[in-house]
């Protein structure tokens, strides 16, 4: 059975995490740790936020955004699917990947401009 | 012993004297610190986080408030900050209040429960439903933002309050951490000053997260949403002051240093925009 074929495997974050709240950076890397091991098996999968009251970017941080960190863009791509999220929750999600990819493509960017700022006068 | 406080609003004066408060406890010896409130004619009721943030710094056993008006008096105690310091509480009849709270920086969950508690039917009827959940988003990111980052060992503190006649709420989240100053030099081993950190802070995508994770976000949907709303930011972080409100968005540098991070957000009660999105993102459309 090659990938395209294979069951998708539904996580739902709601059950996962024990709550409906989806704020924090532990509970993102819970749901990350158990979306990564998925896919590193060539599973589809399908994080499911049905019934999850409140999301934040921090922790989608953890959650998605770290994937790109794990996986290239096309294996991110083609192994996972997010459902049951509003519309602005999915534009959120929209600038927490767009926010990964720049990251995992240039993480010390940003440390060397500003490694050089010495303006202390306090 | 004594010590004055003069007239706590939000704005930089307000976190300028609150900062001189907190460093004038390098001074001070003795086991009871007495709260002068003579000078003070107006204390913002949300100030009061920063405030306890403030007293943090005083290694003391008790805290009293001596001379206090009577309109402060009921304003802190509505809100259950003088009976942090032994005041008998008044209850909140006009529900007005989102009262004074410490978290210890792992109890995200016991602050949901709180808004849950205090944001449902708390005289804010005319609140859409799509600006609630971006007040509320924008306040967990605020708070996780201050439990990652903050060291703060004695916690975070909050402190909110409607004023119905003018469509505000304000909700202050604090701390009596390092500071966004400090969390930025750790990462870069540089000198950067307290407002050059808030600005840094501010931008997109930056983070001082040493787990090679992203991040960087929360502050600036902030920043966006409140712009969207006509509302007010003002953070506080060491010996730096910025306001983003409207086309102005100073920064100031305080006298003295405030002891952690505060940020006030106001936001104006009587947005009406729907902030769900009308078209569809498909998942496919994302990754």
């Amino acid at each position: 059975m090659n990938e395209q074929t294979m069951p998708a495997v539904r996580l739902k974050a709601a059950e996962i995490l024990g709550n409906d709240l989806c704020i924090s950076s532990e509970d993102g890397q819970t749901l990350f740790e158990a979306t990564a091991s998925l896919i590193s098996e060539g599973k589809q999968v399908i994080v499911s936020f049905e019934g999850v009251s409140m999301l934040i970017s921090l922790f989608l941080n953890a959650a998605i955004g770290q994937l790109y960190g794990q996986f290239t863009e096309n294996q991110v791509r083609s192994h996972l699917l997010v459902e049951g999220l509003a519309p602005d929750d999915m534009e959120l999600l929209r600038g927490v990947v767009e926010n990964a990819k720049k990251y995992y493509s240039r993480p010390k960017e940003y440390d060397k401009a500003w490694a050089v700022e010495g303006d202390d006068e306090e | 012993m004594l010590k004055k406080i003069g007239s706590i609003e939000s704005n930089a004066y307000g976190f300028n004297a609150l900062a001189l408060l907190a460093e004038s406890s390098k001074t001070f010896s003795g086991d009871m610190l007495a709260l002068d409130f003579q000078e003070c004619t107006t204390f913002d009721a949300n100030m009061a986080a920063p405030l306890y943030a403030s007293l943090t710094c005083y290694n003391v056993e008790k805290v009293q408030a001596v001379n206090i008006r009577h309109d402060i008096r009921v304003v802190l105690t509505k809100n259950g900050f003088l009976g942090e310091l032994g005041f008998r509480n008044i209850s909140d009849s006009d529900q007005t209040i989102l009262p004074f709270r410490r978290f210890k920086r792992n109890e995200g969950l016991s602050f949901a429960n709180y808004l849950s508690q205090y944001m449902r039917g708390r005289g804010i009827p005319r609140m859409s439903a799509g600006l609630t959940k971006r007040f509320l988003q924008s306040l967990f990111e605020i708070f996780q933002n201050a439990a990652m980052h903050s060291n703060s060992q004695s916690g975070i503190f909050v402190c909110g309050q409607l004023s119905p006649a003018m469509n505000k709420l304000d909700f202050s989240i604090a701390d009596a951490g390092i500071g966004i100053r400090d969390s930025v030099r750790k990462h870069f081993n540089n000198t950067i000053n307290s407002c050059s950190a808030i600005k840094w802070a501010l931008e997109e995508g930056h983070t001082t997260k040493t787990n090679n994770q992203p991040g960087g976000l929360g502050l600036k949907l902030l920043k966006d949403f409140i712009r969207i709303n006509q509302g007010k930011i003002q953070i506080t972080s060491r010996y730096g002051f910025h306001e983003i409100s409207g086309k102005v968005e100073p920064f100031y540098k305080l006298d003295y240093d405030f002891p952690g991070t505060c940020v006030n957000i106001e936001i104006n009660t009587d947005d009406t925009r729907n902030y769900a999105l009308k078209s569809e993102i498909k998942s496919s459309d994302i990754f």
